[in-house]
Order: structure tokens, then C-alpha cells, then sequence
């Protein structure tokens, strides 16, 4: 049982040369990624023109870590020490492991075993990502309530990749040189794994038009830019108006851009504050609100209903909630009474 | 191909950047601001100086630097806190503080509006008053505060300057209790104090007419009230957890604190009935005389108090939101505006709520004997989500209101009666205060305001590590306010007072009439100028004119001497002030006397030798050669104490070599 197995490995299909010289590369890449930042949060604020960065690097924390400290004492966030994350002990060794596997691979060069990094990388990728997220989670909800600045509601969870409002500050968080290499390198080994296999010319055909591949990319890849609307989290997103946690979803509306861009309002007020005074709706913007009734899904604002009532006291006393059909906005006039406006009164 | 991925991914991400709002400066900013040469400025703007204890003065629209006013800090520029006669003014009943914290100013009001005699000033550190005379611009009276500690409620006024008012940052042990207990006594032994200064009509002079004393909270600041309000005045306090360390965790804990409303008029009444309890304490009074060019101290020794516990219906405290900063109140008297800087909104409380309030007696209950009026029954309404950090509020005379936004570093205009906003601008950076010409009066000049930042990093020429903090100019005529200028200030501004340069500027004093002057060593023409020894005190009566002192020379003095030279300008024209040195004099600077003034330096030296004396400022082309020599005998020696000018010549065998062609 052995011997035949050994014998399917070493009769098993060879790595083509060029394929062999790519995974040294990627080797190379590897080992530079050890040394180079991995992911980078930028925080701008009126205040810090000159901006204040956080590094991650495979090892430890950089940048003006203990500037953030000191402003994180504010709020209650737990100050950021490079010794309180096991991962950065354990990171660069896995790092250096996979840049071995590379060359070993390469020198090996069995087709096998370049299907197993690729699924080892990817998975690597995903419990890193996700490992990632759980800190931010961590820091930015288990405030300490004895803090001399409380805002009801709020949490302060960095983006997992993109932009989010922070009080005062604009937190971005995107990857640094280490992570688009990580991220090439990946690529890398998926081409590779690619061209190995006959399926290599249908997916080149597909591949060689931008059209597709640009997309695909942006679609798999951005989490923070879709084109549909987002579920609101309350506690956790803030009105892009107002800037205030959502307490309340149930008078909520969404501003997508012809860019993709999401802006949440937890107001009609807010959300016709933001139209006249930001500049960034157009008529190609898309403007959804939160149904009142039923499950409180999407409605499309020129088709929804609306119902002015001063006893529904929302947020920022917009007092304006939405409606997917006739009936439950009658039933809702006859709880709150009011009366009905149109969709142009109100833009 | 992987390249085109990458772009793709890249510009996808970089295209959720927020792009950062450029400071965008309107076309037309330089031809509104420019002043051209010889031309006026259409404003005087008073600016505090904060923890260099003066007071600047710039011209609005141009933002130049016209004067620094030393108000509680000695400064040798000019002698004032050197001279003799300006050392009282620095006087304490701890000795002579020769610096203080000078937060605030407020301008003396007629039927509230600016009148242009008096401008106030507050030393936070060892508690006084100041008062600034608009015609010399100088300071003319300081008053201390017993009972006292972080005088930064202050100084507020009544809009008749009936009061200057003074509330306290610290609270502490009183004046008469023992001040040695334990720091965590706070609740049992610690009190607040506010301070009513009364002040004389017609010549400004100031008298503690009685002191309040409240629990021991931190009181913040204050304005009195106008119109309808005039009776009454509000004070922000913080600290209502009544905290004694780590304050920024221990005094922000609470989610409201107090504006503390006092009927004055009622308590002035109070204290005329006898209600008070006089106090045997110490405090320093200091007047200057623009007659005598001299200062007097007194140390007062008594103080009348009412306690806020005993009078039942003089106080009342109104919840307001998360460590309120300012208090303000709007022109017609009727809205006080709050802003509680850990606050995410502005409430707005109205005085005739307040007054109905109290009459129904809606309280939620007592905090320490004062009875807390129920949120709800004293607000007008709330500025929903302003900004981040509001701190201080000014009106524009059109309805509006101005707010500071500390953290979210921007000011923002809000409607009064709707509490809609109507426009906001990003300030660089994080602004403290702002100030509208008239803004804390009936009637403001809503053409300008004036914001004060605290962070000033990126916004001028950097300097080192200490950077000049920075104000900005806005027109807020339009419908949105528009940044026109930026300008760095000198010190720290907490707080700035501008008027019509019409008001001040011709009642301005050119000079000062010697004839007038009744300052006990006055040399009223160089016939009169000598050198008078008695025992071991030497006066010199020295006269100053273009370009020669009189006398210049003199010999005769001796080592243990007490030396006064008494130093009088005699012009009487416009800007021709005269400086006074001498070589190697320890603790004391030079002299700059006006025209018509005497000022005195003291001297003792402290070996014997020649000591050159010359005139510092220059007033002439001759200046350089304004000079003269004193010689300094020792103790034993029998030199012949001589003055004179021009007699004192060398004998005819040492005449200078002449030129041999």
C-alpha cells in the first residue's frame, strides 16, 4: 500500500520550469514580507494634520502607537502593547515556513503539492483576516466604563479594510507593503496553480478580457464597496450625517453613489441635511429607506410612502417614517397618527 | 494581467478614502483684511494672554499687534512691577506675586452696551481683579479675593457694571478654617466662594461689597443677565461629583451637571439688611493714580458672607449636560445658552421657563440645601448633534448664535429660536474661544468673529517646539461664514472683547500734563532737578527732555547708600516717552516714562566704580547722546556729593589731541 503510493507520488506530474522560477520568486517576496509592515490603520482628524499611522508588522506594532494610546485613554480603549498578541511571536515563523514550502515546492516540484499551498495560503489568509477582525472587535466594544469621554451607544471598532468615522476621526485601514505582497504572492500561486492545469486556456480566454476580471476582483476583494444596500448595525454604524450611533434602525435611509458608496442616516432630516449640504448625492445616487412595517427591509425612496407623525420622535425630529404599501401605513396613521407627505416634500 | 488586478483592487480601495476639506479662503479675503498704510482698523480686539498674565491688543480687520498690556506680570519693557511706583500693584497678602494666569476680560457696560471706560481681567492663580483704563491703557487697579482659589469664573458683569463678579475653579478651606486637614475632606471641609465687586461710577474704583458661599463644586464661567434677566446671574459648574482627584475620570462621570442661577438683586438686598456675617481675612488692594504716576496698596481686613444655605430663595441650579464650559446669554435676555464640552448637544434654557419654574417650585429635589429646578421645565430646547466639544457661544444680533467645537474643530451658527443649524466652518485648529464685537451684549456687531485656537501645528512658519497659538478671522455677514484671515497670538487667548475703534479711539491720552502732576518727587523743570542726601538715602530728582538729563553727572554717592532716582519726563508732545538704565543694577529694568510722568527705580550699589546711565527709548536725533555718569564713592570716602549738566567740564591741560595735518 506504501510502495504504491510512493510510486503515484513520484510518478505524479512535474511543475513546469517557469511555474518553478514564479514560486522562488514568491519565496523571495515571502521573506521580505517578515520584515515590512503587514497592514497600516491611518487616522486623520481636523486636529492632526500631519496624521497619525498604526503599523502592523509580522513582529510587532509601529508607528504612533503610544500617540493613539494616549488618545485612546479618553474614550477607554485598552492601550496597545505588542506584547499582549501572541500572534506576532508566531507570525513571522509561519511566514518564513510557507517561504520554504515555496522552495521546496519548486525544487520538488510536484504538481500536488502546489494545489496544497495554494490551499494552505488561502486558508492562512481567511484565519488571519478573521483573527484580525476579532481584536478590533475586542478593542473597540470592551471599553472601560470609567472613562472621561462616554458616548452612549458608541463602539470604536476600526474598519476591517476601508474607511469608518471614529468621533472625530477618520479611521482607514487598508493593507501595507507586506500585506500587497502577501497578496500578490497569493495571486501568484493561484496563476500558477492556474497554468498548471488544462483548464489554463478557458480561463485565460475569460481572464484576458478587463471587463471581467476587473470586476471579479473589485467584487471579491472590496468589503466595504458594494452597490447594494447594507444591513444597519445598530450600535455599531453611526449616521453619516450626524455621526450619533443608530439607536433606533426603524426610521433609517441609505445613500448609495454611483461610485458605490454607502452613507447611513438614522433621520430624514439627516439624510436631506446631507443632500443640500454635502455635495456628494447626484441624481445618479440611489436613495433607499428603512421600512417601518413588516421585516424593516429596503424600500426605494421614489416608491416609498411616508407617514410625518410627531409622536414617532425620531432621532433628529425628522418624524418621518417609510412604507412599502398603502396598508401599513394606514395602520400605522391610525397608532401615530399624522399625516401623509409625499416623496418630493421631503427630498 | 495580474497588474490589472491590482490596479483595479487599488483605485478601489483609494477611492473610499474620505479626500480632506481644503481650507478654502473666498477670493476677496485679502481686500477685506488689508489695512493700507496709515489707514485705521475698523476694531480694537482686547485678547487675554493667558499664562503670560497681559492683555494683547490687535486691529480687526488687519489681525496687527497694536500693544501688550502687562496686567499681573512684571515687564521690564516699560518698568511696570520694577518701578516704585508700580511695585504695589503686584502686591498680595502672600507677598509680591509678580505674575498671574489672565483668563478672561469683560468691557464695563452701560444699559448693556460697551462703554468704553473699563476693561476687567481675572488672575486665575492667586486670585484677583484687574481694571484697565481704555484712555492710558493701563492697569489702573487690582483688587485680591479672599477665600479664594482658581478665580476663573471671572470677571463677569452685571450690564450696568453694578458688579464685577468672580466665582472660584478650586474649592478650598475658607480663609478663616484651618486649611491643614486631609485633601479627601473635600465634601466636609472645602467651599466655593463668588465674589461681588462693586464698582464706583464715576471713577471705576472697586470694593468687595459681599461674597457668596456655595457648595464645593468648580465653577467654570458666568454672564449676568440682560433685559428681563438683569437681576440674575449664571454660572457654569462642573464637579457636581465633587471629586478631589483624577478629575477627568472623577468629574465627568456624572451626565449632567448644574448652571447655578443667582438673583443678585435679591442678595445685594440681603447683604443691606445685614444678612451676611463679616469675616476677618486679608486682602491686598492695589489703586494707581494717574495723578500722582504712583500705586498705593492696602491690605483690607474684612469681608461680608452670605451663605447660600441660609438664603432660600437666592440660588437655584439648573441640570445642564456633561461638564458645561460656557454660559452664555443671548441679546434679549431671554435664552442661556450651555455647552457642555463632553456633550454631544447644546441646550438652550429659557428665563421665563426658569422664572415659572421657580414660582411652581418644579424641583427634582436639593443638592446641598439648593434647590435643583427639573430639566425639562427650565429648557427652551436643544441644538441637536452640533459638533464635537462645544465650549463657548456668542450671538450675531440677527437671531443667531456661534458655537465652538473643540474636538470636532470647527464653529458653528445655529438659529436661536428654530436651534436649526445653519452653517458650519472647520477652524484650524480646535478653537477655544470666539468673540463677535459686542457678542455678550444687547447689542453685538454681527460683522466679524474672532476664533481663538488652541492647536496651532502646521499654520505658520514652525518655530521650535513652542508655537504662537492662532486666531482667525470670519465675515459672518452672508448666509455662510467666511474665513478671511489668519493671525498668531501672543500667549494664550482664553478670551478677547472687541469694540468700535470710534469708542476708544479719541478719548486715547496723548500725554499727561505736568502741571497736573502731584507725584511727591515730581520735578517740574530743570531749575528744580537736584540730589538730597539724608543719612544714608540718597533722592536724586532727575529731569528727562530732548536730548539731555538733568543733571548728568553726578558724584558724591556712597557705597551703602540707598539710591531713588526719581525720574521725570518733562515734554509735553506726543510720543516722546524717555527710557531710563543704569549699568549693573540687579532685580530692576529699565524705566520708560510718558511725558509728564515720574516714575522712581531703586537703586543700591553694590561697589564702588563709575555707573553710566542713559535714556533707552529712542526720542530724538540726539538720542544716543542722552547719557550720563554717577560715581559711586566707597562707605569712608569725603567726595563731595555734586549734580549738575554741562559745568562738570575737564581742566584746559587735557584737551583732546586736534587733528595735525
Amino acid at each position: 500500500m506504501l510502495n504504491q503510493m510512493i510510486l503515484i507520488m513520484q510518478k505524479a506530474p512535474a511543475i513546469k520550469n517557469i511555474n518553478r522560477i514564479l514560486l522562488i520568486i514568491g519565496a523571495l517576496a515571502l521573506l521580505v514580507v517578515v520584515k515590512v509592515p503587514m497592514w497600516r490603520i491611518d487616522l486623520n482628524a481636523p486636529q492632526y494634520p500631519e496624521g497619525l499611522r498604526l503599523f502592523i508588522y509580522p513582529d510587532h506594532l509601529g508607528g504612533n502607537v503610544a500617540i493613539v494610546n494616549g488618545l485612546n485613554h479618553y474614550i477607554g480603549m485598552k492601550p496597545l502593547h505588542t506584547a499582549d498578541f501572541f500572534e506576532f511571536t508566531i507570525l513571522p515563523g509561519i511566514i518564513i515556513a510557507f517561504a520554504v514550502l515555496f522552495i521546496s515546492t519548486a525544487l520538488i516540484g510536484k504538481r500536488w503539492m502546489l494545489t496544497s499551498l495554494l490551499v494552505l495560503f488561502v486558508i492562512f489568509g481567511v484565519v488571519a483576516m478573521v483573527d484580525f477582525w476579532r481584536w478590533e472587535y475586542n478593542y473597540g466594544h470592551n471599553l472601560n466604563p470609567d472613562a472621561p469621554i462616554v458616548v452612549p451607544g458608541m463602539a470604536y471598532q476600526p474598519p476591517l479594510i476601508g474607511f469608518k468615522q471614529l468621533l472625530n476621526f477618520g479611521a482607514y485601514s487598508v493593507p501595507a507593503l507586506g500585506g500587497f505582497l502577501f497578496l500578490g504572492v497569493g495571486i501568484l500561486l493561484l496563476t500558477v496553480n492556474i497554468l498548471e492545469y488544462k483548464i489554463k486556456r478557458r480561463f485565460k480566454a475569460i481572464v484576458n478580457k478587463p471587463t471581467v476580471a476587473v470586476p471579479l476582483a473589485i467584487v471579491v476583494l472590496l468589503s466595504s464597496c458594494n452597490t447594494s444596500t447594507t444591513p444597519v448595525l445598530l450600535g455599531k454604524d453611526n449616521c453619516s450625517y450626524c455621526k450619533m450611533p443608530f439607536g433606533d434602525s426603524r426610521f433609517g435611509a441609505e445613500l448609495i453613489t454611483s461610485k458605490g458608496k454607502i452613507y447611513k442616516f438614522d433621520d430624514a432630516h439627516c439624510l436631506k441635511s446631507f443632500i443640500s449640504e454635502s455635495g456628494k448625492a447626484t441624481n445618479n445616487s440611489k436613495i433607499y429607506f428603512v421600512d417601518f412595517s413588516g421585516n424593516h427591509s429596503f424600500i426605494e425612496a421614489p416608491q416609498a410612502l411616508y407617514l410625518k407623525s410627531a409622536a414617532f420622535r425620531t432621532p433628529m425630529n425628522g418624524n418621518i417614517a417609510a412604507f412599502q404599501s398603502k396598508d401599513s401605513l394606514r395602520i400605522a396613521k391610525q397608532k401615530f397618527g399624522g399625516t401623509q407627505v409625499k416623496w418630493d416634500e421631503i427630498k | 494581467m495580474v497588474a490589472l488586478i491590482t490596479t483595479a483592487f487599488l483605485s478601489g480601495i483609494y477611492s473610499c478614502k474620505p479626500k480632506n476639506t481644503a481650507d478654502a479662503v473666498s477670493g476677496d479675503a485679502a481686500q477685506k483684511v488689508y489695512v493700507g498704510p496709515g489707514k485705521y482698523d475698523e476694531f480694537y480686539d482686547f485678547v487675554s494672554g493667558g499664562f503670560n498674565g497681559q492683555v494683547s491688543v490687535y486691529g480687526i480687520p488687519s489681525g496687527r499687534l497694536l500693544k501688550l498690556i502687562p496686567v499681573f506680570s512684571v515687564f521690564p519693557e516699560n518698568g511696570y512691577g520694577y518701578s516704585e511706583e508700580t511695585k504695589p500693584m503686584l502686591q498680595t497678602s502672600h507677598g509680591s506675586v509678580p505674575w498671574d494666569d489672565l483668563h478672561h476680560l469683560e468691557f464695563s457696560q452701560t444699559n448693556g452696551e460697551i462703554d468704553g471706560r473699563w476693561l476687567f481681567a481675572n488672575g486665575n492663580n492667586t486670585p484677583r481683579i484687574a481694571r484697565i483704563d481704555l484712555t492710558t491703557f493701563k492697569t489702573a487697579e487690582i483688587i485680591e479675593l479672599p477665600n479664594s482659589a482658581g478665580n476663573h469664573s471671572s470677571p463677569f458683569i452685571t450690564e450696568n457694571t453694578e458688579y464685577v463678579v468672580a466665582g472660584t475653579r478650586f474649592a478650598v478651606p475658607m480663609d478663616n478654617d484651618n486649611g491643614d486637614v486631609p485633601i479627601n475632606t473635600y465634601r466636609k471641609n472645602f467651599k466655593a466662594s463668588i465674589s461681588f465687586i462693586s464698582v464706583d461710577k464715576n471713577d471705576g474704583h472697586m470694593k468687595i461689597a459681599f461674597q457668596l458661599r456655595v457648595p464645593p463644586i468648580d465653577f467654570d464661567l458666568s454672564h449676568g443677565g440682560k433685559g428681563k434677566s438683569h437681576d440674575w446671574f449664571f454660572f457654569s459648574c462642573y464637579n457636581t461629583e465633587q471629586a478631589n482627584t483624577l478629575l477627568e475620570v472623577n468629574a465627568s462621570q456624572r451626565d449632567k451637571d448644574f448652571i447655578l442661577a443667582v438673583n443678585w438683586k435679591k442678595l445685594e438686598e440681603y447683604a443691606k439688611e445685614g444678612k451676611g456675617k463679616k469675616e476677618n481675612v486679608e486682602y491686598a488692594h492695589n489703586v494707581y493714580d494717574e495723578n500722582t504716576h504712583s500705586a498705593t496698596s492696602t491690605i483690607e481686613k474684612e469681608v461680608n458672607v452670605l451663605d447660600s444655605k441660609d438664603l432660600k430663595d437666592v440660588c437655584y441650579f439648573i441640570p445642564c449636560p456633561k461638564s458645561p464650559h460656557g454660559c452664555d446669554v443671548d441679546p434679549s435676555g431671554e435664552y442661556i445658552v450651555g455647552s457642555g464640552k463632553l456633550a454631544a448637544l447644546i441646550p438652550v434654557f429659557s428665563f421665563d421657563k426658569i422664572q415659572k419654574a421657580i414660582a411652581d417650585k418644579n424641583f427634582i429635589g436639593y443638592y446641598d440645601g439648593i434647590p435643583v429646578i427639573k430639566y425639562e421645565a427650565a429648557l427652551y430646547g436643544e441644538v441637536k448633534k452640533p459638533g464635537l466639544g462645544p465650549l463657548h457661544t456668542e450671538f450675531d444680533g440677527r437671531g443667531n448664535a456661534i458655537t465652538t467645537m473643540f474636538v470636532s474643530s470647527e464653529i458653528v451658527r445655529w438659529n436661536i429660536k428654530s436651534l436649526k443649524i445653519i452653517d458650519r466652518q472647520p477652524t484650524f485648529y480646535s478653537p477655544g474661544h470666539l468673540s463677535i464685537p459686542g457678542g455678550d451684549t444687547r447689542k453685538p456687531n454681527g460683522k466679524y468673529v474672532i476664533v481663538y485656537n488652541k492647536i496651532t501645528k502646521d499654520r505658520y512658519l514652525p518655530t521650535g517646539p513652542e508655537l504662537a497659538q492662532a486666531a482667525q478671522l470670519f465675515d459672518i455677514t452672508g448666509d455662510k461664514m467666511k474665513l478671511l484671515l489668519d493671525f498668531p497670538t501672543i500667549g494664550e487667548p482664553h478670551y478677547g472683547q472687541a469694540v468700535e475703534a470710534s469708542l476708544l479711539r479719541d478719548k486715547s491720552v496723548k500725554f499727561f500734563d505736568i502741571n497736573k502732576n502731584t507725584n511727591p518727587y515730581v520735578t517740574k523743570g530743570e531749575g528744580d532737578a537736584k540730589v538730597v542726601r539724608n543719612g544714608k538715602r540718597v533722592d536724586v530728582y532727575i529731569t528727562q527732555i530732548r536730548s539731555h538729563f538733568v543733571p548728568d553727572n553726578i558724584e558724591g554717592i556712597k557705597m551703602g547708600d540707598e539710591v531713588y532716582w526719581h525720574v521725570t519726563n518733562l515734554e509735553q508732545d506726543w510720543d516722546v516717552p524717555h527710557g531710563f538704565a543704569i549699568k549693573g543694577v540687579p532685580n530692576v529694568a529699565e524705566l520708560l516714562v510718558m511725558p509728564g510722568e515720574t516714575q522712581t527705580l531703586a537703586w543700591n550699589p553694590e561697589k564702588p566704580g563709575m555707573y553710566p546711565f542713559y535714556c533707552t527709548d529712542f526720542c530724538s536725533a540726539l538720542h544716543q547722546e542722552m547719557q550720563g555718569y554717577v560715581r559711586v564713592s566707597p562707605a569712608n570716602s569725603n567726595v563731595a556729593l555734586t549734580f549738575s549738566t554741562g559745568k562738570n567740564t575737564p581742566d584746559s591741560a587735557s584737551t583732546p589731541p586736534l587733528l595735525i595735518q
